[in-house]
């Protein structure tokens, strides 16, 4: 455990120091709640109370994509800035096991998406309150919470666990990343579902959702961590 | 320290390694030589425990390989070909992160000890990406010295370094040679193997010599002394009928003799030779070079192990 968050320390350092993953991480949030705001503030013109809560309701399931964008920034950089800084063969070269290494990886990645994108969701309620008002913080129902709260956390490992499973099987870390892009498909079913039946969140599909990122999550993390051997690591990412 | 049997590495149909055997005791420096491809990178990953071997054995610190890996590489430190460092991170940061990762008692102790020691202390602070290439290469040594390793694998620890710097490592490795820690050494500069290292082996793909450089030369070579005379005689070297000398030939004018022992038999060569009416200059040893020898073997001229 103490190598684990020793290197965890060291990811977040790094990543701390790098203007482009800092921005990925920090800015896209900041951008999606600006989007989200102006948005709402243009409905305000409608009459109809019902088209500001659609507006209200769609702007929400940004933070149910956010999730699994964010940290890939930071996975990505994590594998090729390894690579780059030729600093993988010296970290191998310690006894830290293969598991301390993926999840360290992992976590780095994890813990801040989940965080900026809690934050990001308050930043969204508290510029709502204030440009809009209240009212429409009342149409923030159970379902909703549970999407933002359970459910990022989850998207973010599977985004993950996508992204290291990739990774450890391809040749060039840049490409996994673009295939790993995909992982936040799982984050835009919400949203195609509530745009096509035009349905407001249902927690049944939230749970629905949930079950099945957890099993999807819980796969693919155990196949990335069992992938996930230094051998591979040093021979195959170039 | 470092034995290993039947060493193999395989890359698919490719052998990197091929049945290398090795026995490397404590407190050695210990020299592997061999062209650009030849597997000596991929040897070093096998013995600090990175990659699997095909087949074979081999022990490390007393550890198996295969079965006590994270044992291996607690003994071990690698200095890899390029210092890979995290240039975001300060010279202080670098070290003490590895310090923990090896589970180094007290951390701060040693990163300060080896900071001090190649005199980067007052560099602490600065980022490793604003170093130059030897105080990289200066800083790398010292992360793979944190945890005193028992064993010390250098990939290449000169390479690309200015005359200075190569000479500052160079001396760095020298003072390690106290501490009883035995020391592998990869290298492509023979001049460097040929100061620093009590053994050699030369390697492509599999092991062609392994010793001490002064006895493979002579192995091979033998002692030749160089006898300069004021005037060539050809023919004189027919008469010498001396029974140490085992071959004798005439290079630019002058006559070189192969003997075993130059220390007691040259006065008897050079008495012999103002006898027969040579008038002898002076005389002096052929010396062969590292270069010269690792060039014949490595283009087949001589018979390998």
């Amino acid at each position: 455990m103490q190598r684990l968050r020793v290197l965890l320390i060291k990811e977040w350092r790094e990543s701390l120091r790098n203007k482009m993953v800092l921005f990925g991480v920090v800015a896209l949030p900041l951008v999606f709640v600006g989007i989200a705001v102006f948005m709402l503030k243009a409905g305000t013109t409608e009459p109809d109370p019902t088209a500001q809560i659609v507006l209200f309701n769609t702007s929400l399931l940004y933070f149910m994509i956010l999730p699994a964008i964010i940290p890939l920034a930071i996975a990505v950089y994590s594998i090729v800035g390894e690579k780059e800084q030729t600093t993988l063969e010296p970290l191998l070269a310690t006894p830290i096991t293969d598991t301390e290494l993926f999840l360290a990886k992992a976590l780095a990645s994890v813990i801040p998406a989940v965080v900026v994108n809690w934050a990001g969701f308050g930043l969204f309620l508290l510029a709502t309150r204030i440009v809009i008002g209240g009212f429409l913080l009342q149409t923030l129902t159970a379902p909703w919470l549970v999407s933002i709260f359970g459910l990022s956390p989850l998207l973010a490992f599977f985004s993950v666990g996508v992204t290291m499973l990739v990774s450890s099987r391809a040749s060039d870390a840049r490409a996994a990343y673009q295939f790993s892009s995909l992982a936040i498909l799982p984050g835009l079913v919400p949203l195609i579902i509530y745009s096509s039946m035009k349905t407001l969140v249902d927690m049944r599909l939230i749970l629905l959702e949930g079950a099945l990122l957890l099993v999807a999550g819980a796969v693919v993390l155990r196949f990335a961590i069992r992938l996930f051997k230094r051998e591979q690591i040093l021979t195959r990412w170039k | 320290m470092i034995t290993a049997t039947a060493l193999t590495r395989r890359f698919g149909d490719l052998i990197a390694v091929d049945r290398l055997d090795l026995d490397v005791p404590q407190g050695e420096v210990f020299g592997f030589l061999g062209p650009n491809g030849a597997g000596k990178t991929t040897t070093i990953r096998m013995l600090a425990a990175l990659i699997a071997p095909s087949g074979g054995s081999a022990t490390i610190a007393g550890q198996t390989l295969g079965k006590d890996n994270r044992e291996v590489r607690r003994r071990v430190g690698v200095l890899t070909e390029t210092p890979g460092l995290y240039k975001r991170l300060s010279a202080w940061d670098n070290l003490m992160l590895f310090a923990r990762l090896y589970g180094v008692d007290r951390p701060e102790r040693n990163v300060e000890k080896y900071l001090r020691l190649f005199e980067l202390w007052d560099r602490r602070d600065g980022l490793a990406g604003t170093f130059s290439k030897g105080m990289r290469q200066k800083l790398a040594l010292a992360r793979a010295l944190l945890h005193e390793p028992d064993v010390l694998f250098l990939d290449e620890p000169t390479a690309g370094l200015d005359p200075e710097a190569a000479k500052t490592v160079r001396d760095l490795i020298e003072s390690l040679r106290s501490d009883a820690r035995t020391i592998f050494l990869c290298t492509h500069n023979l001049d460097e193997a040929d100061r620093l290292c009590d053994r050699i082996a030369l390697f492509k793909t599999r092991l062609l010599k392994v010793g001490d450089p002064q006895s493979l030369k002579e192995e091979m070579y033998g002692r030749r002394t160089v006898v300069h005379l004021a005037q060539p005689k050809p023919g004189i070297e027919q008469e010498l009928n001396l029974p140490f000398v085992t071959k004798t030939e005439w290079v630019d004018g002058r006559l070189v003799v192969s003997l075993s022992n130059p220390d007691t038999e040259n006065p008897i060569l050079v008495r012999k030779l103002v006898e027969l009416g040579a008038d002898v200059q002076f005389v002096s040893e052929l010396r062969v070079s590292l270069e010269d020898l690792y060039l014949d073997l490595m283009e087949g001229k001589h018979a390998t192990t």
